[in-house]
């Protein structure tokens, strides 16, 4: 019988990934050493391999723009924000992640295939700017 | 397996009800009790469908409701999963009701949050998308859906007519549906004209916030010998699951469970898209509509949305779709969705569907969609 000092242990808890970004700048994730899916999702298994083999991975915070809404009527932690991009982002070097992006504030903004990068805020979630508006990392 | 049948169904009138969600699933389920010409007394098993309970401060409702129908001592249990909540019901009534383990089963699925404020309303919703990846990141349910959107119009160039048709033929549709939240038509100039909520999503692409109950009887063929009303057939009773984050699909064009579930329903009905004679599906928004004919297997990716505004999927279309006016303007109580599909159904077989009727009532689908697609129930069902 197995117990439960045999289950896979995930390199970091949901709240390490939220307090990463949130107060460290850095986007943490998981890399599956079997399919080498990566993922910023928490789990203990692959979701596409089923592999219980993770490693921690840290995200680039750059990449590409795959798909995006305008939100003109957001949930209550955004209530000041709207009009804001929801955005999905394919990040260099693998993994995807959802965020959003406080200075775009209309569909003419923004274009799916459009750079971004990660930048840390005292706002919630994870937020996007436009690579061109980012600050050169130092 | 026995043959296992739905002998009655019934749904309230959806929009904002007055009565708690317990009263309004007692009413519901004494209809379709009574409609089945079954006693309350051969229900073996009570399945519960609610999601936001909490938000009228009451969990195990199950007893309550069995309470009211003069059968306590009968089993419940509340199931959850987001908006797919009565068709996953539906298919737990009827793994013990095929499996010989009862005879007969209620299933009831109810909703109400129209006494909180609207964004009170959106963020108990967005509790049921990934919370700390999805709605902390700055998601709603319209932004999630718009988000796929997005993609689909990207890769396959449709107008905003070609939607704006799934909202006018569902609007028509609802308009002669007693049941539903929306009893009026609108034009595509409405449309058109409506506010972007989150683009491309405007006002009439999405689904209200709706109050409602809705209850299906079902029932094993041996128990019930002569049915009063005409029954309805379960050929299928399929579901499935997929990976719930947008972040960790590779394919934004489509919801995978509703093609996963799809393919294992047509597997055990035997079978095809072409046998089919109408459905319900899962039109939360009107790109949702699109996404679901096309991942169900009835038309090759990019073409519905140009098959909608063609008329192809209106009330006497070839293949009729939310003849009841669907989540769109039927209106959406999560937890009875489900279940009010169903009720459609049967409605059209048994002559009740008066002003709405489908030319075609051999064969019918029902598609309903958990959340953005984490979860997906397809049952297939024809006359006897």
């Amino acid at each position: 019988m197995e117990t439960t000092d045999e289950l896979p242990a995930a390199p970091h808890t949901i709240d390490e990934f939220v307090k990463g970004y949130e107060e460290s700048g850095t986007l943490r994730g998981f890399r599956c050493r079997n399919c080498g899916l990566t993922t910023a999702t928490w789990g203990l298994a692959c979701s596409r391999c089923g592999k219980p083999d993770l490693e921690e991975a840290v995200l680039s915070p750059k990449g590409s723009v795959v798909a995006f809404t305008i939100l003109h009527v957001p949930g209550d932690e955004f209530l000041n924000d709207a009009p804001y991009a929801y955005v999905v982002v394919e990040l260099d070097g693998g993994g995807r992640v959802t965020g959003w992006m406080p200075s775009v504030r209309s569909e003419s903004d923004l274009t799916i295939g459009a750079r971004v990068r990660y930048q840390q805020n005292y706002k919630p979630g994870v937020q996007f700017v436009k690579e061109a508006d980012a600050p050169r990392a130092g | 397996m026995r043959e296992t049948w739905v002998v009655g169904a019934a749904s309230n009138r959806f929009g904002k009800m007055k009565e708690s969600g317990r009263e309004a699933a007692t009413r519901v389920s004494m209809q379709a009790i009574r409609q089945s010409g079954l006693e309350p007394k051969d229900i073996g098993y009570t399945f519960v469908a609610n999601c936001f309970g909490v938000a009228e401060h009451q969990a195990h409702v199950g007893p309550l409701i069995n309470n009211g129908l003069g059968i306590p001592d009968v089993p419940s249990v509340t199931v959850e999963s987001a908006c797919s909540s009565s068709s996953a019901a539906l298919h737990e009534a009827f793994v013990q009701v095929a499996g010989g383990f009862v005879d007969a089963a209620l299933v009831v699925g109810a909703e109400r949050l129209s006494h909180l404020d609207t964004l009170a309303a959106t963020s108990y919703f967005a509790i049921a998308a990934d919370y700390p990846f999805e709605t902390h990141n700055g998601a709603t349910f319209p932004g999630l859906y718009a988000t796929l959107a997005s993609a689909y119009r990207q890769k396959y160039p449709t107008r905003d007519e070609m939607f704006g048709a799934v909202a006018v033929k569902n609007h028509a549709n609802a308009a002669r549906n007693p049941h539903a939240h929306f009893q009026k038509e609108i034009s595509m100039e409405t449309y058109l004209a409506s506010p972007v909520i989150a683009s491309p999503l405007r006002l009439y692409d999405c689904c209200p916030f709706s109050d409602g109950a809705a209850a299906v009887v079902v029932a094993a063929k041996e128990f019930v010998k002569s049915p009063v009303a005409e029954p309805l057939v379960i050929r299928a009773s399929a579901r499935s699951g997929s990976v719930t984050d947008m972040q960790d699909r590779p394919d934004l064009l489509g919801l995978p469970a509703t093609r996963t579930a799809a393919a294992k329903a047509f597997r055990q009905a035997k079978m095809e898209p072409k046998d089919i004679d109408f459905l319900e599906v899962h039109d939360c928004f009107t790109t949702a509509e699109v996404m679901a004919l096309e991942d169900l297997g009835f038309f090759p990716k990019g073409t519905a949305a140009r098959e909608e505004f063609e008329g192809t999927t209106a009330r006497d279309g070839k293949l009729p779709v939310n003849a009841s006016g669907g989540l769109k303007a039927k209106g959406h109580p999560v937890s009875a969705t489900g279940a009010s599909q169903v009720v459609e159904i049967f409605e059209q077989v048994n002559g009740l569907a008066k002003g709405r009727e489908v030319p075609k009532t051999g064969t019918a689908l029902a598609h309903n969609v958990g959340a953005t697609g984490g979860s997906c129930s397809v049952h297939i069902f024809t006359r006897r």
